[in-house]
């Protein structure tokens, strides 16, 4: 063995040599293999770091090669990386190279092996390659401890965008490993047994704490995990410029973009270097930096910008003249000087700049946030300027701004002052405007004026003086002072002319006066009127020019609807304007406003020339008038609206719809049009297009029929609401010829009522004296004449009452006669009771001679209603009736037979009567009032024209036992003598 | 305010420590002590819940519960229960004012830690905190008569992870400081529950005292 190896070295050395000649006298290529090829592991970057040497080279020798270098994973079969590697290789020279991996190396065994090439000019012939070196291991799991589970690469940097592979190692051989990035699962390929790399592609920043990657063994417990760290990626500063305020020191600036800071990256450092003085400064802030000026008056300065952090650097440069970065410190002490009313003069300081260094400074004047003016000073310290056209009573702010004149970089910072211009007297009169009217009979003008605008008040108004000079009287003059801020005055006037100064006053002075005249006559005078369009701009008035010397117009009205109190607005014109837009923000559509041109004379008096009223914008109308109908007839009916006024509607009205619903199946009288309302109803409609006539005759209609109106107004713009429509039901044809007929009738009744009152005296003689005078009564002849000749008359004076009788009268009590014309059985049930009671009885001497009165009118009456107990006999009567009940006995036993069957019948109350013969019988309603009303004496008290009845026929005969008669009373209540 | 809060707790056990002449005893001082924890606990979830979203997933999760792994240095809450039991009142003081100790050295190296300057004042107040709950620990056990725990040369806990401790490690330690810490907390309001009754005087006692008065 040890003869074959020395036998083998022999040869090799043979061989060697030979090849050594043929490469230094043939010059010839020869395979120099790689040797003391190691291989180790940086797991921070993750790099596989190689170095080894070629020993073959001779001495002093220089060759460019190449070398071939192979990684293999896991195996050296799986190769995964092939890379040639030229450098120039000295004889014993250790050589470097780095590879760096983007699995982890941690996660998996690496193997290295390399041939080399010469590759040198010198050598003519194509070389070719040396044998491979044998395999170098590198495996990092060797360095990993005993856990279970290990995920890599940990705490890697890397930027944002970046392409990361993480990788875990498991040592327990699990297959139910679950990968989680920020909580969420992740999925990757399976390298090895043990062994799965995840790649996370584009990674974002996150948070400066860093990514959380980790593995964990479901419901084992065991878990591995990194943190990746991903910065942000680090920016080139922009706007990188420098400049300085005393050319003594620099100030540089950036924009420096993205913090690159995390907790394993500090953020990105900034370096300033000036290539011409070779130095350089770390700055202390993230977007700025000073540069103290060497006192060797250095002028060009070239400044390179290094921004960098762990991962990149990044780097900007300028280069510039120090004089050309002057930016000037902040001018001070502005200040305003001598301020009047209209000139000022402002006053400044500046901070120098070197030596005898001139500024140039900018002063701009404001008023209401606008420059004004702009004016340019060069200055070295201290700056002056006067400012002049300014107006009184105004602020102003004036602020300067200064440059370096020797080469315009940079204006300052701008330095503000506020001052006010002084008061100067108003500039102009005030615009006055006069109102006639007459109160109590006398002229009173009410005066207006507009406020003076600011430019022309040149300070606060504090009082208007107003100076009325009688122009009949010049001597007279009046003087008023009236308070700002009033704006209008009254003044009460006679039939004199006047002419009225009006001027404002504020601390400096009076402004111009306004002079107008006005005469005592208020000049109501009648003008033409027209109308004017209103459009979005206003209203534009026109008017005809007066012929004559007008120095202006004044258009006039009212702010504000009718009804309400007027604002009084005017608009002064020149005497060659004839037309004008008026605009107000107080107009409103469906408002009519009236305007009034005024024509100011020579004189300064106003003469009223034109009225014109218009709106804003038309509407139609939102009330219908209030309709009153009348002289309603079969076949027509009156509608009149004459309060409702045009004036005050919302447009211009041009007439009005009388709209009627006809009955069903009527057809529209011709005049009338048919249409359709909204809610489909068919309706006859007539137009009125005269918007003055207020009333309507609605004729044709159908007798006895039900229609209904409305009437509503129309504007160009529409119709009023057509909501309420007014029901009439047009009367009886015939009425009014039962009218023709019942009217007189009525009227010939009256007139014989006329007659039977004015002759109601001679009826009464005639008919019914008031006093029962027999002979007075036409009824005594009459009986006279045709029954009995003997009878006579009795005086009541003559009659001596012999008796009086006792009535018990039980309360409430009476007798209920059914009448005198009842059968005689049926009579017998109504004789009163109380005849037991009767005194006479004993004292009774038989019948007498008396004498009775008997009124027949009255008895006539009273048969029909018989309420006084009163049993009337007619004439006709036979007398034998009477004759039983004369006799007490007859009468006694006749009652108290008919009482004991009429108890039930007659009614308690009624059980009882009284006599008496009467002279008017009481109302047939006593009768039925007697259960409550039970009747009083004085009802029966009365007297009746009585008739005298002969002895004999008072004493009939007794078997005769009809029914009771008043005469029966008569003779047992009065004995006559 | 609630820095004003900590300094009166800071001081309100030194108080009836030093006044033990006419005293109502350790009783005060414990139920302070044991107000203390319950305040701090309460911070402490806030300032978790913070600081955990500050970690990232999966450390805000509710569910996590990693190993133990570099977090065995921390002084541990959870005990057997009967051993806690059988604790008498000086080691349980005892094993109180060691833990906050370790755990507040922990807690500010934590602060330093943090990135953002508001998690950083958030860090510090309830160091303060716990600060006093510390001092308050230390009143509780002067009023007893106890001494504290002086600690071993050498052994003083110190924030320094080894350069072999991956970020990674280092959250899993900070998520379980904040997790012994609240364990702690709840401990010590049980610790100082149980030796507030134990030093309150029996209710019996004082009905006879009165009744011997009114005799």
């Amino acid at each position: 063995m040890a003869l074959f190896a020395v036998f083998q070295t022999t040869f090799l050395l043979a061989l060697l040599s030979l090849r050594t000649y043929e490469s230094e006298v043939l010059s010839e290529p020869l395979p120099l293999t790689p040797e003391s090829l190691k291989v180790s592991v940086n797991s921070t970057c993750q790099c596989l770091h190689l170095q080894w040497t070629v020993h073959s080279l001779a001495y002093h020798q220089e060759l460019k090669m190449v070398f071939q270098i192979q990684i293999s994973r896991f195996k050296t079969s799986n190769v995964i990386w092939v890379e040639n590697y030229s450098t120039t290789v000295k004889r014993n020279q250790v050589l470097h190279w780095s590879w760096e991996s983007e699995l982890p190396l941690e996660c998996a065994a690496h193997f290295i092996r390399m041939r080399s090439m010469v590759d040198d000019a010198r050598i003519p012939k194509p070389g070719f390659w040396s044998n491979w070196s044998s395999w170098e291991e590198a495996d990092a799991q060797n360095m990993l401890g005993h856990d279970p589970l290990f995920v890599f690469p940990k705490d890697k940097l890397v930027e944002e965008g970046s392409n990361v592979t993480i990788c875990y190692v498991s040592r327990i051989h699990q297959d139910n490993i679950s990968c989680y990035l920020e909580g969420v699962q992740i999925y990757g390929e399976q390298l090895d047994r043990s062994v799965s790399a995840f790649e996370l592609k584009n990674v974002s920043f996150i948070r400066e704490k860093g990514t959380n990657v980790f593995c964990k063994v479901d419901q084992g417990g065991v878990l591995g995990g990194i943190v990746l760290f991903v910065s942000k990626v680090l920016e080139e500063p922009k706007d990188f410029s420098c400049e300085t305020q005393d050319l003594k020191t620099l100030t540089c600036t950036w924009d420096p973009g993205s913090d690159t800071g995390l907790t394993k990256q500090p953020s990105q450092s900034y370096t300033l270097f000036e290539s011409f003085s070779g130095k350089k400064t770390l700055c202390k802030h993230r977007n700025w930096c000073d540069w103290q000026v060497a006192q060797d008056s250095q002028e060009t300065f070239n400044f390179t910008l290094l921004a960098e952090n762990y991962l990149r650097k990044r780097s900007v440069s300028i280069l510039f003249n120090l004089t050309q970065r002057v930016h000037p410190m902040t001018p001070y002490n502005l200040l305003p000087k001598n301020v009047g009313a209209t000139k000022a003069t402002m006053t400044w300081k500046v901070h120098s700049i070197g030596n005898n260094s001139t500024l140039l400074c900018q002063l701009e004047l404001l008023a209401e946030g606008k420059v004004i003016q702009q004016s340019n000073v060069s200055i070295k310290v201290n700056g002056e300027y006067l400012l002049s056209e300014l107006e009184p009573d105004t602020e102003y702010v004036a602020r300067v701004r200064c440059a370096y004149t020797n080469h315009f970089w940079k204006w300052s910072e701008l330095i503000s002052q506020k001052f006010n211009t002084a008061e100067a007297a108003p500039s102009e009169a005030p615009d006055v405007w006069r109102n006639l009217k007459l109160v109590s009979g006398h002229p009173t003008v009410s005066l207006f004026w507009k406020p003076l605008s600011k430019v022309h008040a040149n300070g606060k108004i504090l009082f208007y003086n107003v100076i009325v000079e009688n122009l009949d009287k010049p001597s007279r003059f009046e003087v008023l002072s009236i308070p700002a801020p009033a704006s209008s005055t009254e003044l009460t006037l006679d039939q004199c002319s006047y002419q009225i100064h009006v001027t404002a006053h504020n601390s400096v002075g009076p402004s111009p006066a306004s002079v107008i005249v006005v005469s005592g006559d208020p000049g109501n005078e009648e003008v033409e009127k027209g109308r004017v369009n209103g459009t979005e701009d206003g209203f534009s008035v026109s008017w005809k020019p007066q012929s004559g010397d007008a120095t202006g117009y004044v258009v006039e009205w009212c702010d504000g609807p009718q009804d309400l109190p007027c604002v009084l607005q005017w608009k002064n014109l020149g005497p060659n304007t004839t037309s004008t837009v008026i605009r107000s923000g107080a107009f409103r559509p469906g408002v009519r406003y009236n305007f009034r041109i005024y024509g100011i004379s020579t004189r300064r008096m106003a003469h009223l020339l034109e009225k014109k009223a218009g709106y804003l914008e038309e509407l139609a109308p939102s009330d219908n008038p209030q309709v009153v109908m009348s002289k309603l007839t079969s076949r027509s009916f009156t509608l009149s609206w004459k309060d409702y006024s045009t004036e005050s509607q919302p447009g211009f009205i041009q007439g009005y719809h009388v709209y009627l619903k006809p009955k069903a199946g009527e057809q529209c009288h011709p005049a009338f049009e048919k249409t359709v309302l909204p809610e489909d109803s068919v309706c006859c409609k007539y137009t009125i297009d005269n918007p003055e006539q207020k009333t309507f005759v609605v004729e044709n209609l159908q007798p006895e029929s039900v229609y209904e109106f409305i009437v509503t107004p129309y504007t160009s713009v529409g119709e009023g609401p057509l909501d309420a429509f007014t029901k009439v039901t047009t009367l009886d044809e015939y009425s009014h010829t039962l009218i023709h007929i019942i009217l007189p009738m009525i009227f010939c009744i009256l007139i014989v009522m006329i007659i039977c009152y004015l002759k109601s005296q001679w009826l009464k003689e005639k008919c019914y004296p008031d006093s029962p005078n027999p002979y007075k009564s036409s009824v005594l002849s009459l009986i006279k004449s045709k029954e009995n000749p003997h009878l006579t008359i009795m005086y009541v004076n003559d009659c001596v009452p012999d008796a009086i009788e006792v009535i018990n009268k039980p309360e409430g009590s009476k007798i209920q006669f059914l009448g005198t014309r009842k059968s005689p059985t049926e009579t017998e049930f109504t004789k009163p009771a109380y005849l037991y009671l009767l005194p006479t009885e004993k004292n009774y001497s038989g019948p007498g001679p008396c004498i009775c009165f008997e009124n027949f009118t009255y008895n006539q009456a009273a048969s029909d209603f018989a309420s006084c107990g009163h049993f009337p006999v007619t004439p006709q009567a036979p007398r034998h009736q009477l004759g039983p009940l004369t006799s007490p006995e007859n009468l006694l036993k006749a009652l108290e037979q008919n009482y004991m069957n009429s108890l039930g019948e007659i009614p308690a109350g009624e059980a009882n009567l009284n006599y008496v013969s009467q002279l008017a019988s009481p109302t047939s309603g006593d009768k039925d009032s007697l259960p409550t009303n039970p009747p009083e004496p004085a009802l029966c008290s009365e007297y009746k024209m009585q008739t005298a009845i002969p002895l004999g026929l008072a004493s009939a005969p007794p078997s005769e036992n009809s029914s009771l008669s008043s005469t029966t009373l008569l003779g047992q209540g009065e004995h006559c003598r | 305010m609630l820095a004003c809060l900590c300094t009166v707790l800071w001081h309100l056990p030194a108080v009836p420590a030093l006044n033990r002449t006419g005293d109502p005893g350790p009783g005060p001082s414990i139920q302070k002590t044991y107000d203390l924890t319950r305040y701090l606990e309460h911070q402490l979830r806030s300032l978790a819940g913070t600081y955990l979203n500050y970690l990232g997933p999966p450390f805000n999760e509710p569910d996590f519960n990693p190993p133990r792994l570099g977090a065995e240095t921390l002084p541990r809450a959870t005990v057997d229960l009967e051993v806690w039991r059988s604790l008498n009142d000086r080691l349980r003081l005892t094993q109180n004012y060691e833990a906050y100790s370790h755990l507040l050295c922990y807690l500010r190296g934590l602060n330093r830690q943090a990135a953002t300057a508001e998690l950083r004042r958030s860090l510090a107040h309830f160091c303060t905190s716990l600060q006093g709950l510390l001092g308050s620990i230390a009143g509780v056990m002067a009023a007893l008569g106890y001494p504290l725990p002086q600690p071993l040369p050498g052994t003083e806990p110190t924030w320094t992870p080894g350069p072999a401790h991956s970020d990674f490690l280092q959250k899993m330690d900070d998520f379980w400081l904040l997790k012994e810490l609240q364990t702690w907390l709840w401990r010590s309001a049980k610790d100082f529950n149980r030796l507030k009754k134990k030093m309150q005087p029996p209710a019996a006692a004082v009905t006879l005292h009165l009744e011997a008065h009114g005799f």
